[in-house]
């Protein structure tokens, strides 16, 4: 609850104290982290009675005297000017302004230079400058995501900006919070080192004023690890809802697009994914895909019910009871209908990709050894025709990441098929990828055979046996909160910035990962809080990932290193 | 929740670059309109226009000519918003005779002496005043919407909107409290029936209150379907795509290029629809003299 409830907080503020018909100004970014958490008929509630885009606004010529505007934006440049102009020029009666992260004094000035008619109520800095996308899960959208995968000496202020979105976003989660923590990062990894250090000078230097909170006895954890440690979670096909809807179809913002999927009627083409406001989701979205059919054929069953007895109206009593209970049997039949539809779909593609197929290979590469049995099974999927060059790819990929260093020679046999076999991919990329993400880059123990203990766990899981071979993929990220929650995240692979030290476990820790979370992670996180273990963790990411996005941050990067090595 | 204010040093650098511009002529009204300049413009956009909770206060007309040119001239709201103002207004007294009602419907619970006609005249007639308000709102309330896509037509679907909920809310109320009130006046007739059974007027009476009963249920439930079906247009189902904030503003943003285009097509097809008609007709009269020719050669 706590980012939801944080971003709501910070929103209701905003406009309860000014009365009377305004007008909500927003940009690109700020739309996304208001409308997770807020929705239109909240905000009709509140008298709020046009949302606009702050650069469309200035388009218009029209005098609205009588609203008052209700600014919130990220302090950019852009967004400053957008206002500079509009403060000359002003179409509203009043202006009240907040920003979703600090103002530097002289962007303070400018728009103090251009409010001549005096329209400016009042300056706010409300620190909400995160996607709350689920209560213990937060993004930042940052549209360069790939950034990360690049060498600082490629594109200096392109990197600079990244690692600024990334910063600001982090210290607006520990302002909404009211903490200031401890931090620590991968050693291994160049940009969390980066983004560690600046997120602490910004803490602990630069406005330490503002983040100097009541100390609590231990104090909370930031920990920034890079997505290229656990390369293998990304590119998994995944079977429980959430983390499914996103890989095979994609959510965006908890909104899902279905237009490209066939005939559907308007009011299902696009639908929304929100744990705050579906029941059914809230119930569902860590449950795999066979428990999920279940639920939902209840559901329908339920539906179906209320449905017959609607339609047998005999007495008068019965026609009252019909009216009284409209709108709930309004809103049961439409999240019925999009539950159905989304699983529907992803049962279609399943089919025609044999995901069920490719997926038990996929785990078995992710999970269990046994180099020669992997090979083959990979070369028989690749000759098989029915698989799709993007599965191909996959398989190719998590190969390469656990026998890298094992068979080069029949390695370079599963490049050279794929590379014969799809005709759009591009040459080098599982190499580039080794390169990125390789064994020697990796800090975590991702397949569990560096570590005795882990060892000696993976054999013991193997004799046992698992339930369901589908999801028998633990990322990477598990073993780290676990690590913490014992006290035992080992300092030589996670040193703390600077002076910093922390004595026993954190009650309260964010893990941000640089390059970007998936769903699955976030299910990890949202299990292990609900367990109970003292400890609360929040994930945060660049982005959201698929195997889609990882894929084309993957190729992106590639295009640009060879480009950059090329004009060198 | 940390917020920081910076109003403060907002207003610091503003007035010093307020001097620093106009260094001489600064007449008093405009110096202390600085301050209370701001006032005209709170006054006239905070009277609440459409805040339930709030009483129902009037617009206050100020005078825009009096502002000098440090402030902002307000101007008046334009005309709908009365409208919209009567449709709330309407629904604060439906609201307050909601509370009248139930009040009315406990007393009539009440065990009396007297046969209680007068108890249900005063019931049915405030039922009767409310939803007659509904009715008058709804209508009023199709005059608000406005065609073409321009920043105000989407103000005045959210206005809809809203004012739709709340009717949609009043009526679902309403419909809430009539069926407690019958049920119970049901058990109650009931009860009465047991206790007396050999008074045949009292049963022939209750069948008649019982016919009475049914035909209210009849015509409350009448009321409210009509209602709702046509308030179910605008009423936003919460948790759908339709609420989405962001979901508004593309629609918004592409309704807006789509009229525009619209607007483009049609000045467009205008221009050439003339054109096209005066070439028609001249080709036509080319024609026709043509033929004229003709037979005046062939008569001569």
């Amino acid at each position: 609850m706590v980012l939801v409830s944080a971003a709501r907080d910070y929103v209701n503020r905003m406009l309860q104290d000014i009365s009377g018909m305004k007008v909500l100004i927003l940009d690109s970014q700020t739309v996304s982290i208001v409308s997770v958490v807020y929705s239109q008929s909240e905000l009709l509630q509140k008298e709020v009675f046009l949302v606009e885009l702050v650069d469309s606004i200035s388009k218009s010529k029209e005098s609205m005297s009588h609203l008052k505007a209700v600014y919130f934006l990220r302090p950019t440049l852009e967004n400053i000017q957008h206002l500079r102009r509009q403060l000359a020029n002003p179409r509203f009666g009043e202006s009240h302004l907040f920003f979703s992260n600090m103002l530097k004094d002289t962007q303070i000035h400018i728009l103090a230079d251009s409010d001549e008619q005096e329209v400016v109520q009042q300056v706010q800095e409300y620190y909400a400058d995160f996607v709350a996308i689920d209560p213990y899960h937060f993004t930042l959208n940052i549209p360069s995501n790939h950034m990360y995968m690049l060498p600082a000496v490629v594109d200096p202020p392109g990197l600079q900006q990244f690692c600024d979105r990334i910063v600001d976003g982090i210290s607006t989660v520990f302002l909404a919070l009211k903490r200031r923590p401890v931090i620590r990062y991968q050693r291994t990894s160049d940009i969390a080192k980066r983004i560690a250090q600046e997120t602490s000078k910004l803490m602990y230097q630069q406005e330490s004023g503002l983040f100097d909170f009541r100390r609590t006895e231990i104090s909370p954890l930031l920990l920034i690890v890079d997505r290229r440690d656990d390369p293998v979670t990304p590119l998994l096909n995944q079977w429980t809802y959430q983390a499914m809807v996103h890989e095979l179809i994609g959510i965006h913002d908890n909104k899902v697009d279905l237009s490209s999927t066939g005939k559907l009627p308007k009011d299902q083409q696009e639908v929304v994914l929100s744990s705050e406001q579906d029941a059914f989701f809230k119930a569902n979205m860590y449950e795999n895909f066979g428990d999920i059919g279940m639920s939902i054929k209840r559901m329908v069953d339920d539906f179906q019910q209320v449905a017959k007895s609607n339609q047998n109206i005999q007495t008068i009593e019965d026609m009252a009871k019909f009216v009284d209970s409209y709108p709930e049997y309004r809103k049961m039949h439409g999240n019925v209908s999009k539950h159905v539809t989304l699983v529907t779909e992803m049962s279609k593609i399943v089919g025609e990709r044999r995901l069920m197929l490719i997926s038990e290979r996929e785990q078995d590469l992710a999970c269990n050894g046994g180099q020669v049995a992997a090979f083959e099974a990979v070369t028989n999927l690749l000759n098989n025709e029915s698989v799709s060059d993007i599965d191909r790819l996959h398989l190719v990929m998590l190969y390469a990441l656990r026998y890298e260093k094992e068979s080069p020679v029949q390695l370079m046999q599963l490049f050279n098929k794929l590379a014969s076999q799809s005709p759009k991919y591009k040459p080098g990329l599982v190499q580039f990828l080794l390169k990125q993400a390789g064994v020697d880059k990796r800090t975590g123990d991702l397949y569990g055979n560096r570590d005795l203990l882990n060892i000696a766990r993976n054999m013991a899981r193997g004799l046992k046996g698992v339930e369901n071979v589908y999801t028998q993929h633990q990322p990477l990220l598990f073993q780290t909160m676990e690590s913490i929650i014992k006290g035992r995240l080992r300092d030589v692979d996670y040193p703390f910035v600077g002076n910093h030290f922390q004595q026993g476990r954190p009650q309260d820790v964010v893990i941000f990962i640089v390059g970007g979370t998936t769903y699955e992670e976030s299910r990890s996180v949202a299990l292990q809080n609900a367990s109970n273990s003292g400890t609360r963790f929040i994930l945060g990411g660049s982005v959201v990932l698929n195997s889609k996005r990882f894929l084309k941050d993957l190729e992106e990067a590639q295009r640009i290193a060879k480009y950059s090595t090329n004009v060198v | 929740m940390a917020t920081r204010n910076r109003t403060l040093i907002f207003r610091k650098y503003r007035d010093a670059l307020k001097s620093v511009r106009v260094p001489s002529s600064s007449s008093p009204s405009t110096s202390s309109s600085g301050g209370g300049g701001g006032g005209p413009v709170i006054e006239l956009a905070s009277t609440s226009l459409l805040n339930h909770n709030r009483k129902y206060t009037p617009l206050s007309t100020e005078d825009p000519g009096n502002s000098s040119k440090g402030a902002l001239t307000v101007g008046l709201p334009p005309a709908w918003v009365d409208v919209s103002e009567e449709i709330s207004s309407n629904v604060q007294r439906a609201r307050m005779k909601m509370v009248e009602l139930a009040k009315a419907h406990a007393k009539a619970l009440m065990p009396s002496f007297g046969d209680g006609k007068e108890d249900q005249r005063m019931i049915e007639g405030l039922t009767q005043e409310i939803t007659g308000l509904i009715r008058k709102s709804e209508k009023k309330l199709q005059r608000l919407a406005a065609a073409g896509p321009s920043e105000d037509s989407n103000i005045r679907k959210n206005v809809q909107r809203s004012l739709a909920t709340d009717l949609q809310n009043l009526s679902i109320e309403l419909r809430k409290k009539q069926s407690t009130y019958l049920k119970r006046l049901r058990q109650q007739k009931e009860g009465q029936d047991g206790v007396d059974l050999e008074m045949n007027l009292n049963g022939s009476r209750s069948i008649i209150d019982d016919d009475n009963l049914d035909d209210m249920v009849v015509e409350s439930v009448n009321e409210l379907a009509q209602i709702m079906k046509d308030l179910s247009v605008l009423v936003i189902d919460q948790g759908t795509i339709v609420d989405r904030i962001d979901y508004n503003i593309q629609n918004v943003a592409t309704t807006v290029e789509e009229g525009l285009k619209q607007l483009q097509k049609a000045e467009r097809t205008q221009k050439r629809g003339g054109m096209v008609m005066c070439a028609t007709v001249l080709v036509i009269m080319c024609f026709i003299m043509l033929v004229l020719l003709v037979l005046k050669t062939i008569v001569f």
